[in-house]
């Protein structure tokens, strides 16, 4: 199922392959300045907009019209903030404006996973070691088998059941990725190690759990409002969310045309390596600027991978060049529209259940 | 549009602690609440210091004192302390420290801001910070104190130099410090003498306080090892760009003049000629140690090699986890040769190498 057809590139090529990615990353990094600041606080204002509103339409009850309406916005102010807003300022993209309110290594999001342990399983775990098995735990989150490559378990025999369950609870999957349980399970690590962790966890599960379940379905009971609608409206909308960030997800790293590297290729990784590692285990989503925003431009999965840290309303610029980057050195540029690839999501989940079927 | 004026916008402040505790232990967003306050009032924040420019008055030919009024965030701020001062331009909030030249008790503070030629930040300051204009300041730093001791005090001072003193001799004159002060400040030519007015106003007014300038443009103008041998004092407090104080500390130690000696200089921190590799001083501000080290290493294989345990991630500029502030000096990015050299900016330790002596907040 694995089908590339990417050139291999001498030593030479690799390094000018990097070069020309480094340049690039130079030249947008001298360019960041006013617009790019305008555009995150925007996006902030956005965030505020939609949630304030949501939950402000949520408080007039079951009345269908406003209650859809409040809970889509209440749904897409967390996707924003999630996406946009959280994961790119703490991945520093903002860290060069020097506020502290766009400080990636302060921000906290809202969402039931801790920002620091985020900060660790992505930023560091996920983004240096992109696709390679055994070492990057974001290939399948240790519930699914999406290549030939892993080996096979009976567990993953009901994969399709177990990723259903996983997108719906996705929030609380990513969160839960940095208390290592499958060590904890094989005795690899001690009780010890993962309760300081449990206990931060617990923390701001509480905590989002007292905010959405809690303290607004109680300040609408003090307005006399229906404490119901409110509760749900705030159920669906991170539900909403879980399934949309799901599906963004698992559509940039398991498209069909994704690759997958053995623990080996990490032996004296050069940069153009690391680059062309990271564009190959990568895949974009096409479409329309909404899309991208919804995303948090992680539809350009390839361009967030080469270069994490730009902020990433530049991918869709840098995209062009990238491609054309690419298309120089023989390299696959996997992109395809959002229902084509996670199509192809859908495939591999169904087609590696089973061992027999890794013919790759 | 304010709703309430910055005074009573002060007392609401005092009056926000359960706030700042939601805030804190993550119950409420600290950027959220300040939105709401700012309606309030521009400068009301939780937990920030802002302050409103209330007026400007050129102290000198190339320095402008403003006076601002704080929201109730300053906390035990002294005269001959510094504060960082933010200014966001081209989407970067930048910072530059001043000192408080006058701190009153109703969170009104005094900085004065001396011309920098091409400056990016002091002459937006000089030219455009309008009266009524809201402006962020950090929280006050800085341990330059008036020597407890009794006994002769001497201030000397170079260039903006004057500033802190200012403040500490302001405040200690109010008290009715009686034993001698000498002020001796040295400044390049004629018309740089800050609060030159005021300064004589002050010593017509207290018989024990001496005031004499330094012109260092002019022949013979410049202080002199003789000239500082035959300035009366027992405590010696200094400050202006680090040759001039390492000059006039060398004088006064030799001397074996006794006494107490404070100083502070502010000049930047010397810079690595290009291809030049050699030793460096790195200093660890929270840790607090000063140690030696190269400009070839990332500092944080540096500041490791030193014993610190720096958070990190990735060590090739991608996790950012061991993201910290570079608080004074240059340094290079292994990765582009690029060079930053502002203060307060936060930067990668593991993809960034000194170039020349730096100061990380670590």
């Amino acid at each position: 199922m694995t089908t590339r057809l990417d050139r291999e590139l001498s030593l030479a090529e690799l390094e000018a392959f990097g070069q020309e990615l480094d340049a690039l990353r130079q030249r947008t990094l001298a360019d960041l300045g006013e617009a790019d600041a305008r555009y995150i606080r925007r996006v902030r204002a956005a965030v505020r907009g939609c949630c304030w509103t949501g939950r402000a339409l949520l408080v007039l009850g079951w009345f269908p019209p406003t209650w859809l309406l409040g809970t889509l916005l209440l749904g897409l102010g967390k996707i924003l903030e999630n996406m946009e807003l959280g994961h790119n300022v703490m991945h520093g993209q903002y860290d060069w404006m020097n506020d502290p309110e766009f400080a990636g290594r302060q921000y906290e999001w809202d969402i039931v996973g801790p920002a620091d342990f985020w900060r660790h399983t992505h930023n560091h775990v996920h983004h240096t070691y992109t696709n390679v098995l055994g070492m990057d735990d974001d290939v399948g989150y240790g519930v699914v088998r999406l290549f030939p490559e892993q080996r096979w378990k009976p567990f993953y025999r009901w994969q399709p059941l177990w990723v259903t369950i996983q997108a719906l609870l996705f929030q609380y999957a990513v969160a839960i990725q940095h208390l290592r349980l499958d060590k904890l399970v094989k005795g690899r690590i001690s009780k010890e190690e993962v309760k300081p962790l449990a206990r931060r966890f617990g923390a701001k599960l509480v905590r989002q759990w007292g905010k959405d379940y809690l303290a607004f379905p109680l300040l609408a009971l003090l307005l006399g409002a229906n404490v119901l609608a409110v509760l749900s409206g705030n159920l669906a909308a991170n539900l909403l969310r879980n399934l949309w960030t799901f599906l963004v997800i698992f559509c940039g790293h398991f498209t069909e045309k994704a690759a997958v590297f053995a623990p080996e290729i990490l032996e004296g990784e050069t940069r153009g390596h690391w680059y062309l590692r990271q564009l190959r285990g990568s895949s974009n989503l096409s479409g329309g600027s909404l899309l991208h925003i919804l995303t948090g431009n992680l539809s350009h999965q390839i361009e967030h991978h080469l270069f994490p840290d730009l902020p990433a309303r530049r991918y869709a610029e840098l995209a062009r060049e990238v491609r054309l980057i690419a298309q120089r050195y023989g390299q696959h540029y996997n992109c395809g529209t959002l229902w084509g690839q996670f199509a192809t999501v859908l495939r591999r989940i169904w087609i590696y259940r089973l061992p027999a079927t890794g013919t790759a | 549009m304010a709703l309430l004026s910055l005074a009573l916008a002060r007392h609401v402040a005092r009056g926000l602690q359960p706030l700042r505790r939601l805030c804190a232990s993550g119950w409420l967003r600290e950027a959220d609440v300040d939105l709401c306050l700012r309606l309030l009032h521009p400068a009301l924040r939780l937990n920030r210091v802002f302050a409103q420019v209330e007026a400007r008055r050129w102290v000198a030919d190339d320095m402008l004192a403003i006076e601002l009024r704080c929201n109730g965030n300053a906390r035990d701020w002294r005269a001959g302390q510094h504060v960082q001062l933010y200014l966001e331009q081209d989407g970067v909030r930048h910072g530059r420290s001043y000192s408080l030249t006058r701190v009153t008790t109703d969170g009104r503070i005094e900085l004065a801001i001396k011309r920098q030629p091409g400056g990016r930040l002091s002459n937006r300051l000089l030219d455009r910070l309008a009266v009524g204009e809201v402006i962020e300041l950090g929280q006050a730093f800085g341990d330059f104190a008036w020597p407890q001791e009794q006994g002769a005090v001497l201030l000397l001072a170079a260039g903006s130099g004057l500033t802190p003193l200012l403040g500490l001799l302001r405040d200690a004159l109010a008290r009715g410090f009686a034993a001698p002060v000498t002020l001796l400040h040295q400044v390049r030519r004629q018309g740089q003498q800050a609060f030159a007015e005021e300064l004589q106003a002050l010593a017509a007014r207290h018989a024990n306080l001496q005031v004499r300038w330094a012109f260092s443009g002019e022949v013979g103008g410049r202080l002199t090892a003789a000239q500082l041998a035959a300035l009366p004092g027992e405590h010696l407090l200094l400050c202006g760009p680090r040759g001039f104080v390492e000059q006039a500390c060398g004088w006064w130690c030799d001397a074996g003049r006794g006494g107490s000696l404070q100083a502070e200089s502010f000049s930047p921190l010397p810079v690595l000629a290009e291809a030049d590799t050699g030793e460096v001083r790195l200093r660890f501000a929270r840790s607090g140690q000063q140690v030696s080290g190269n400009g070839n290493a990332s500092l944080l294989e540096q500041a490791e090699a030193s014993g610190l345990r720096p958070a990190h991630g990735c060590r090739q500029g991608i996790c950012t986890s061991c993201t910290c502030l570079l608080l004074a000096g240059t340094v290079r990015d292994l990765r582009s040769g690029e060079l930053f050299a502002e203060p307060n900016q936060p930067i990668r330790l593991c993809v960034s190498a000194p170039h020349g002596d730096v100061e990380i907040d670590l």
